[in-house]
């Protein structure tokens, strides 16, 4: 079997398959459960904040699977290490390129059972039908690699930081200063800097879609440039990944 | 004592001109459709309809007429912005005939729940002078934006599921040992 799929279902196993891995998926719907019961209890919406609503559950959603992934990406070689399995591990015939996709499995099977889990409240909260279908293909299609992008980064700064509390730590930063913009809101970000940062920032472009997509009910052809953002992203933390683990010194 | 006499007799004498000049040629009326619901809810469109026309003796030049929504519930008088009630908030003619009429009908789609007030206005370039329509007020009944009814069982639901799973799986693998 490919190595890299014997690393992925050794990763996702451990993730989903543990009763104590399964404890972050509690506290996930445990968390949309909240946003939702604090949503119905609000009376003052008027009908747009229904389609408001939706896009905040598919920020929100995408944030938490950003999170997870950093995590997970983490923990995946500076956990190694600090469990003492890296040699072992880097002592079998796989390439630096096999084990980085490998590691990004647990990431892969995280990400699909967070996207399935937030569904149901996608679908709860968007009583008023608008955009809808649109909502759930458009979190695939950009949650995605802003999601695994986060994976290939966490899985990066494990490598380069060989510990897992800096790599978690620098990771969060990261997170927290790319998902500014979805507690910022659109109005504080009109300034030159706002609009640039947003331009190439890769979640800025997810939740922006969100945006456009789900409230304002714009086509698909208006999001290419920032589903070029999010590929560009993805392919810049991957390659980052790869070339980390192949430095990453033992 | 003359000159301050004078002076206030070239003021009231101007005003009164002032006002004579401000007989607006514009008239506005303003109505429901006669197909708008009787109780409207969140969601649904209402019609208005109003008449714009020129009852001078001189033709007006760059009329514009635009409608204004205010809410009037008590301790939330607000201006409402028309942004997402209506795409059709405003119209321009070039010039009115005396007599010419034109009418305009503003549809609007009622995005939030409250009473409301509707009036049109209207100014052309010469006069500078705005006038109104009479309003017409209307009810918005508050339609639930986020249904209980479906976020509930999901929200109870899904961490039930979740935690039910785990306990399964805890029991198996004691079952298991």
């Amino acid at each position: 079997m490919n190595p890299t799929i014997l690393i992925a279902r050794k990763e996702g196993g451990e993730l989903l398959m543990s009763g104590r891995g399964l404890a972050w998926l509690l506290a996930l719907s445990i968390i949309m459960s909240v946003l939702c019961l604090l949503l119905v209890s609000n009376t003052e919406l008027s009908l747009l904040d229904n389609a408001q609503v939706v896009y905040m559950v598919m920020g929100t959603v995408t944030a938490l699977g950003a999170l997870l992934a950093i995590v997970i990406g983490s923990d995946a070689l500076a956990g190694e290490r600090e469990r003492g399995s890296l040699i072992p591990l880097l002592l079998a015939p796989v390439t630096p390129s096999q084990i980085v996709f490998g590691k990004l499995g647990g990431q892969v099977a995280g990400w699909i059972v967070m996207y399935l889990l937030s569904l149901p409240y996608v679908w709860a909260v968007g009583s008023s039908g608008q955009n809808l279908t649109q909502a759930v293909a458009y979190l695939a299609l950009f949650g995605t690699p802003v999601v695994l992008g986060f994976g290939f980064l966490g899985i990066a700064l494990s490598a380069r930081l060989g510990s897992v509390r800096p790599a978690l730590l620098t990771s969060l930063i990261t997170l927290m200063l790319l998902a500014s913009p979805l507690l910022l809101g659109p109005s504080l970000r009109q300034s030159t800097i706002g609009r640039l940062f947003d331009a190439v920032n890769p979640f800025s472009a997810a939740i922006n879609t969100f945006d456009s997509v789900v409230i304002d009910s714009q086509p698909l052809t208006m999001q290419i440039t920032r589903f070029a953002v999010t590929l560009v992203w993805l392919v810049m933390t991957a390659a980052f990944a790869i070339r980390s683990m192949r430095k990453m010194e033992i | 004592m003359k000159k301050t006499i004078l002076s206030l007799f070239i003021s009231i004498l101007l005003m009164g001109l002032g006002n004579a000049w401000a007989a607006d040629p514009l008239t506005i009326t303003l109505g429901s459709d006669q197909a708008n619901p009787s109780s409207p809810q969140m969601g649904d469109w209402l019609k208005f309809r109003s008449v714009i026309g020129n009852s001078g003796s001189q033709t007006a030049h760059g009329v514009v007429a635009w409608i204004s929504l205010v809410q009037v519930d008590p301790g939330h008088e607000q201006p409402v912005d028309l942004e997402d009630w209506s795409a059709h908030k405003a119209v321009t003619q070039a010039t009115l005939e005396p007599g010419q009429q034109v009418k305009v009908e503003w549809p609007m789609r009622l995005i939030q729940s409250g009473a409301y007030r509707v009036v049109i206005s209207a100014v052309d370039r010469v006069t500078g002078h705005v006038m109104t329509s009479p309003f017409v007020d209307f009810q918005v009944r508050r339609k639930p934006v986020v249904e209980s009814g479906r976020i509930l069982p999901v929200a109870f639901g899904v961490p039930a599921l979740v935690l039910g799973m785990i306990g399964w799986r805890r029991y198996r693998s004691h079952a298991g040992a």
